[in-house]
């Protein structure tokens, strides 16, 4: 029997095209597209700087400081002609524009009251960003003038020359053993796949709120077979669909990822881990589906209920922006969202290399969620339909 | 006996809507209940299905004990739900294979039982289609195939013809009638259409505020409505429904001889909704 209960679900989902969509191209599409456009702010490479232009006339300073400017790994600088800032940000597309005094060495160790560098930027250029380049800015002329004074008095300032090649940044990992360099892949494949798999409302509301209204539900109900098995046949095609989508979405960021030009996910072999969150999460999913189906009276109310929440918990989970450039208050906001428990949890393995004791708090928390909507869904449907 | 009703009452809140019932229903009949809408038969064949709570009074069906028996009761049994109670993206045969299935039947069996049913409601032709894409009268069908899958020895149908057209109604009413004659099969019925009840059962229960107000075999009850009417100037003569043609043919005298203008006889009628209206004092969709 409960060969025939899999089978209509399966048959079910398989002909319930927007479903498949949601399911299945929706999270695909998103890997792709964040993992491409994210590339460069996870990356430890730059593939397109941001443009500089010097505005001062040229001369041997100028030079020196745009020759300074281009050796970093963020910043393209040009000295330009033109002397519009507006041209020269909407029209030649420049990010930042830097008027500077021409002689400005000799205005510094002058102590001249008036000197000043003024930096032009485009508005939408970050806060971080416009602090780097001010930062750089001040290290080249720094670095010009101390080596003017170690040259005058006959000092070695090679360690100074060499002080940017004696910084070192390393990542520490939480596992030893794990030395995966974090990408936006890495980061795009669990957030998206959590949302995917939070939309598993979808054709779990159409069906129940379907056989509802149809009366199918009076008719199993007047059959000699338990209400539970019909629960349970449910679940049971939905957890494996979930876990469909967990293989494909691994596979699109290992795969398609690369081929499109993206970084590629790395796994550092803990599947066993992966399978145990991903079957938290499903079971936190489909019981969240159960519950907005028995709480919807028609498909058009579970698809708007489902998927506004479905869109809040992102939103409030850091699957639609990433948990650390959200403000201290919002970051507090996150913890109280399961999209955020599952998200934490997968980027434990997948960035981070964590183990069953690092994500087992998460996991709790998402089945003491499905638990409630369970339960909550059990009084309902006692209620209205006295099973 | 079929089915045994004793002292059933059901209210929501504080709403009374079946009230110390009493009904029995013969083993084999094609029992048609009719009732005013609000009267409570949706809520007396829920409760026989199990798809209800019963507040109090005791059931028995085919022998077994309702509150003791509720297994034995559901596999002798079927529900047809007055909507398409099945999956529309599935064919007709990925219906049957399922709702066979929840009655236990697998393999061979079960596709001969499917084969069986898809006979009797002539459904071959739509085996395989979704049943999305099949007409009011098919789907029906599809319907009612469903509910005779566990070969029942009670199918209730409720408002079984709703949303059709005559001809699909006429091949739904007679595969009813078929069901019911070969497999003696104890039908309850439940429609808003008198012609079908009258047309289609034996034994006929009114339920009206939240009783049974009348329950006989369609013959008598026919026979109770058969009355002539004589419409005079003054008044209209009712005869007593026992009197024949003969009192007509007295009456008519008598009146003549008193120079009684005569407008209008009205001759037997025999028609259930006339009487359903006399009863009840109701229009049946009130």
């Amino acid at each position: 029997m409960f060969k025939y209960i899999l089978k209509k679900e399966f048959l079910l989902i398989s002909r319930d095209i927007h479903a498949l969509l949601v399911l299945f191209i929706m999270p695909i599409l998103f890997i792709v597209i964040m993992s491409l456009a994210l590339k460069n702010t996870y990356s430890n490479t730059i593939d397109t700087k941001l443009k500089v232009a010097i505005i001062t006339k040229s001369n041997k300073q100028i030079e020196l400081l745009n020759k300074e400017i281009n050796k970093d790994k963020i910043f393209q600088s040009f000295i330009v002609n033109e002397k519009n800032i507006k041209t020269l940000i909407y029209k030649q597309n420049f990010d930042l524009i830097i008027d500077i005094p021409k002689e400005y060495k000799k205005q510094i160790s002058q102590n001249k009251k008036n000197f000043a560098i003024t930096l032009y930027t485009k508005p939408s250029l970050s806060y971080q960003n416009k602090e780097i380049f001010k930062n750089l800015l001040t290290k080249i002329i720094s670095k010009d003038i101390m080596s003017g004074f170690f040259t005058q008095y006959k000092l070695d300032g090679r360690t100074l020359a060499l002080l940017d090649k004696k910084i070192y940044i390393q990542d520490i990992y939480k596992n030893e053993q794990f030395n995966i360099t974090p990408t936006s892949v890495q980061h795009s494949v669990p957030s998206w796949l959590i949302f995917s798999m939070f939309f598993i409302l979808i054709p779990i509301s159409n069906t129940f709120i379907n056989e509802r209204n149809f009366g199918t539900i009076a008719r199993l109900k007047s059959i000699d077979i338990s209400f539970l098995s019909i629960i349970f046949g449910k679940i049971i095609p939905y957890y494996i669909i979930n876990q469909i989508q967990v293989l494909l979405m691994i596979i699109v960021g290992i795969y398609l990822v690369p081929l499109l030009g993206g970084d590629s996910l790395q796994i550092n072999g803990n599947y066993g881990l992966i399978f145990i969150i991903s079957s938290s999460i499903s079971i936190a999913a489909i019981s969240f589906a159960i519950l907005i189906a028995n709480i919807s009276n028609t498909s058009e109310e579970a698809t708007t209920i489902g998927g506004v929440s479905n869109i809040i918990l992102a939103a409030l989970g850091g699957i639609m922006v990433p948990k650390y450039v959200m403000p201290e208050f919002m970051q507090e906001i996150t913890k109280y969202s399961p999209m955020n428990w599952g998200l934490e949890s997968l980027l434990e393995v997948f960035v981070i290399g964590g183990s069953f004791n690092d994500v087992q708090n998460y996991l709790f928390y998402l089945i003491v969620f499905a638990l409630s909507c369970l339960t909550i869904s059990y009084v309902i449907l006692k209620k209205k339909e006295n099973i | 006996m079929s089915i045994v009703i004793s002292n059933l009452s059901k209210s929501y809140k504080n709403n009374l809507v079946l009230d110390n019932l009493n009904l029995t229903i013969e083993k084999g009949t094609l029992f048609g209940l009719l009732g005013p809408n609000g009267a409570g038969k949706t809520t007396l064949v829920s409760i026989l299905n199990f798809l209800e709570k019963k507040d109090q009074g005791e059931i028995n069906i085919l022998g077994f004990d309702y509150t003791k028996e509720k297994s034995k009761i559901k596999q002798l049994s079927s529900y047809v739900p007055q909507t398409y109670a099945f999956y529309p993206t599935l064919s007709a045969f990925e219906n049957l294979e399922f709702f066979g299935a929840l009655y236990g039947l697998k393999g061979n069996i079960l596709r001969k039982r499917i084969q069986q049913c898809v006979e009797i409601t002539s459904l071959e032709k739509f085996l395989h289609t979704k049943s999305q894409y099949y007409s009011g009268g098919v789907k029906r069908r599809l319907n009612i195939a469903i509910g005779l899958l566990n070969n029942p020895q009670v199918l209730y149908l409720d408002e079984p013809t709703v949303g059709i057209d005559p001809q699909a109604r006429k091949h739904i009413l007679d595969v009813i009638k078929e069901i019911n004659s070969t497999k003696q099969t104890t039908i309850v019925y439940t429609s808003h259409y008198m012609e079908e009840i009258e047309y289609l059962c034996d034994d006929i229960a009114i339920l009206d505020k939240n009783k049974i107000i009348l329950h006989e075999k369609k013959d008598t009850l026919l026979k109770q409505n058969a009355s002539i009417e004589i419409t005079t100037n003054n008044e209209t003569l009712k005869l007593d429904n026992n009197e024949n043609y003969e009192a007509l043919r007295v009456k008519l005298n008598e009146l003549h001889s008193k120079n009684i203008e005569i407008n209008n006889i009205q001759l037997p009628q025999g028609n259930l909704e006339k009487l359903f209206l006399d009863i009840t004092k109701k229009e049946l969709r009130d």
